[in-house]
């Protein structure tokens, strides 16, 4: 019954290249021999060598990895359990949090940056990583929370009720009948979360402490004082890390299969 | 005993979003709220002093044009987002798994890239005598550049590429889950696709068109270095007021209120959304 | 709900716990926190060779953001602090910032005369200044037909979608401000709405408004007249010659960045090293011709070299009493600056 033109495909394919064309000029670009990424003036290798001789932005790197992961794992978690609890027990409190959890995408992130910092120091807890991950949680939440939820609204509950009068405890029936269901909901929710962690500059400013800088901090404040071909550098170098990542996910799935 | 069992392991699914929600997000919020009634004092900081000053400040014409603008922009990117992102999400839903395996992780790789970064490559293309200029040159479509940087049309396409890709996975997880069923009963019915589409599809996938477009309707009301970069500042939303009321004219009790209302005035939107759409739902499943 | 309060703050103070742990306390660093591009690295390798310390650079985008979170750490956490003046003024009415041990930075009798003693700091007890600027107006000739000497100038039909301009609004509104004979720091709230009219006249020739990088666009063509600060002049004169800079007749802002040391500031013997450091004139030369700023250090002028000459210091031919500081004026003033402000912003987006 369904159509099998080529339609649909390229559509796909064009939307596709328009999101990845602004990627490929500042590939395009992280090669160029001027400082001035509005002149083109040769091809040249010198920004990565100097992103090579700079040890911060490695450990800036390795600090946004850290926060990125913890963020969306534990958005992942608080998330998960939320929509799927919420699903199964009706609080009238209910409707409430899931309100207010949603609440940090709704407000600019200046704001929230700000109001974090004073509330922060308010309650003594120090400004560092940990404050980082919590900051970074809270607006990682809605995302998994949302895509979750909606997710389970179309699930078929008799699965899970079929589950249990075949015997299956309460923890089986969740394990092997809702999480199948929802991970794929999970995984993009966790995806964005991670993604979101991982682009924040404005939030992060305020709750990072003296010792701990970001990723997205770094390239922030270089491209206050212009962009520098440097930058472009360290985008294609991620750029290209991350589909290789995702190649080799690929072929390791492959493997796997045969 | 069941359902008591039941009862306690849902609870204690529930625990970590109450707890969590209510110290880390209530709490500041609170703390903004109150914020929103102090005075602000003469260099820096604020006064523990009553007053509605700062909610009577909106009223000023120049504040509200802000709120309109906010929503109008917002309005216009919602649309675009989801006239491109819905057929994307619908589509990479009917690949095959291995496709559609491939497509989402190509979808994730440019947003693990920096966004301001892939801002400046819009500027790149936008600017005079950029890529952009040239096509449209050497093809004789326009005789002379065309200087869309800084232009509205730039802000709106910078809003839509960096909102687009929320309204895709929410539509794509909706619609993976979908029961193809339903829609082939429908066309045996004599349903004609286009009917099978509004009376099924659509209403079976309206909770992911629903979060997506709260993914992208929110955060674009506040979203404000887009309009600033793309925009060469020219074109004022909340969230720029916001930013500079906080951040230049140290007013934060003032930038608090413009938040407070920017928060209700999306609030309502998305309750009314919900109701709408909650009656909608139940007529197409029934 | 007892239960819940306990449990959440043994979160809250396990979560501290675990943060106060993985802090260590040493003496050999220096935490300096400033703008991004303030030194250029061999400087701070160079102070790192000879003293042993290694320097912890920390940035902010602004000072307001700088002013908070030092507000939020109380005083500690950062060693030595390089920003604004009027700022600086805050601070240290915030009492969050301590004296200065003179006696400890024996290279303090380098600094210009003229750069001290102002109003964010009279007696110089707090800060030293390191780097000053004026709001400069520079355009291309090869686009624009009229010479411009003042800021009434940006006012002619001429220049419709010409000029792009930094995003402060005192300096921006200021230049209105200046055309009408008033001062940058006034408080009379019926002027400023003067210059907020006088504004939404020029609205049709602002481009654009950016803080960041605006002599990219200058060079570029996508603008031809900008107003901007003087490392940005400087950035775009190296890159184009041809430019032409003007000291408007009106009169100009002026500023100056100094460094100060926070009351709590955990190392603060090694920033007053550090400070001592920079001020030596061989040092201070690198650090200002990496800048593009006004050289505040005056044993470092006849060192400067040619090519960074005529950036570095104010012209001879300029007459440096029309410069005027931009100071903190009245909330009520403050506000009325950041309404006209808004209203200029969406004018210039019809």
């Amino acid at each position: 019954m369904r159509n099998k033109t080529k339609l649909p495909n390229v559509y796909l394919g064009i939307i596709m290249c328009l999101m990845y064309m602004p990627i490929l000029l500042v590939i395009i670009f992280s090669f160029n021999e001027s400082k001035i990424t509005s002149v083109w003036a040769g091809f040249s290798l010198k920004w990565y060598k100097e992103l090579f001789n700079d040890k911060s932005m490695f450990d800036a790197l390795v600090n946004s990895l850290i926060l990125g992961a913890c963020s969306s794992l534990a958005a992942g978690v608080i998330g998960t359990l939320g929509a799927v609890g919420m699903s199964r027990k009706h609080l009238k409190t209910n409707g409430i949090i899931e309100y207010v959890s949603t609440l940090p995408i709704m407000i600019p992130e200046i704001i929230l940056g700000m109001v974090f910092l004073v509330f922060f120091s308010l309650i003594g807890l120090p400004f560092g990583m940990t404050s980082l991950i919590i900051a970074h949680t809270t607006f990682s939440v809605p995302y998994v929370f949302m895509l979750v939820k909606a997710r389970l609204v179309g699930i078929d509950k008799s699965y899970v009720e079929a589950a249990r009068d075949l015997g299956a405890s309460e923890t089986r029936a969740f394990w092997d009948i809702t999480v199948p269901l929802v991970t794929p909901a999970i995984l993009s929710g966790m995806m964005l979360a991670f993604a979101m962690s991982f682009d924040d500059v404005i939030i992060s400013t305020f709750v990072t402490g003296a010792k701990t800088t970001t990723l997205p901090l770094k390239i922030y404040t270089q491209l206050k004082t212009g962009i520098s071909p440097k930058i472009n550098a360290i985008c294609t170098l991620m750029f290209v890390v991350t589909l290789a990542l995702v190649i080799g996910s690929q072929m390791l799935n492959k493997n796997k299969k045969q | 005993m069941k359902n008591k069992k039941t009862s306690k392991i849902s609870l204690a699914m529930l625990a970590p979003i109450y707890i969590f929600t209510i110290i880390f997000v209530a709490l500041p919020l609170v703390y903004m709220f109150l914020l929103s009634f102090l005075k602000q004092a003469e260099s820096w900081g604020v006064i523990y002093e009553f007053t509605l000053k700062n909610y009577l400040d909106i009223l000023e014409p120049i504040y509200l044009t802000t709120f309109v603008e906010s929503f109008k922009l917002a309005v216009i990117t919602t649309l675009l987002v989801v006239i491109i992102g819905y057929p994307f999400g619908y589509f990479m839903a009917k690949l095959s798994a291995k496709w559609r395996g491939r497509m989402m992780l190509l979808l994730m790789v440019p947003f693990w890239t920096n966004s301001l970064i892939r801002l400046y490559g819009w500027i790149i293309i936008f600017r005079a005598n950029g890529p952009l200029d040239k096509i449209l040159m050497f093809f004789g479509i326009t005789q002379e550049p065309l200087k869309l940087l800084y232009t509205y049309p730039a802000v709106v396409v910078g809003m839509v590429y960096a909102l687009v890709p929320f309204m895709i996975l929410a539509v794509f997880s909706s619609v993976e889950k979908m029961d193809w069923s339903l829609v082939e009963a429908s066309r045996d019915l004599g349903a004609t696709s286009f009917e099978a589409f509004r009376t099924v599809t659509l209403p079976l996938t309206l909770p992911g068109l629903l979060s997506g477009i709260i993914l992208t309707f929110v955060p674009s009301m506040g979203l404000f270095f887009i309009a600033d970069i793309l925009g060469g500042n020219k074109v004022v939303l909340v969230g720029n007021v916001i930013q500079e009321q906080l951040m230049k004219a140290h007013n934060w009790p003032f930038a608090a209120a413009l938040a407070v209302i920017l928060m209700l005035m999306t609030s309502i939107l998305i309750y009314t959304y919900r109701k709408i759409t909650k009656v909608n739902e139940l007529e197409g499943i029934l | 709900m007892k239960r819940l309060i306990a449990l959440s703050l043994a979160l809250v103070l396990s979560l501290s716990l675990f943060a106060g742990c993985a802090k260590e306390e040493e003496s050999k660093t220096m935490t300096l926190f400033t703008w991004e591009g303030m030194f250029p690295q061999e400087v701070l390798d160079g102070f790192t060779e000879e003293t042993g310390i290694e320097i912890n650079y920390v940035n902010f985008d602004f000072d307001e953001t700088m002013l908070a979170k030092l507000e939020a750490a109380e005083g500690g956490e950062y060693d030595l602090i390089i920003a604004d003046d009027y700022i600086i003024e805050t601070a240290i009415a915030q009492g969050l910032v301590q004296k200065l041990d003179k006696n400890s930075i024996k290279n303090v009798g380098n600094v210009n005369p003229f750069y001290q003693g102002q109003f964010f700091d009279p007696n110089n007890e707090y800060t030293v200044p390191y780097g000053a600027g004026v709001m400069a107006l520079a355009y291309n000739p090869a686009n624009v037909e009229k010479e411009i000497t003042s800021y009434e100038d940006l006012w002619d039909a001429s220049l419709s979608e010409k000029i792009g301009v930094v995003g402060n609004y005192r300096v921006v509104n200021g230049m209105a401000l200046k055309t009408m004979g008033e001062s940058y720091n006034t408080n009379d709230v019926a002027v400023i709405e003067e210059a907020g009219a006088k504004m939404l006249e020029l609205a049709p020739n602002i481009r654009l408004i950016k803080d960041d990088n605006i002599q990219d666009d200058l060079v570029s063509g996508e603008i031809d007249v900008a107003v901007m600060y003087t490392s940005q002049v400087t950035l775009a004169m190296l890159a184009n010659p041809d430019l032409k800079v003007v000291f408007p007749e009106e009169g100009f802002g002026f500023g100056i960045m100094a460094q100060f040391i926070p009351s709590k500031a955990p190392n603060a013997a090694n920033a007053h090293k550090f400070i001592d450091y920079i001020l030596q004139p061989e040092i201070s030369k690198q650090c200002y011709e990496w800048m593009g700023y006004y050289c505040t250090n005056a044993k470092a002028d006849s060192l400067i070299e040619d090519a960074y000459k005529s950036f570095l210091t104010l012209p001879a031919d300029v007459d440096a009493s029309s410069a005027e500081m931009i100071q903190n004026i009245s909330a009520e003033a403050d506000a009325a600056h950041t309404k006209v402000w808004t209203e200029f912003k969406a004018a210039c987006g019809q």
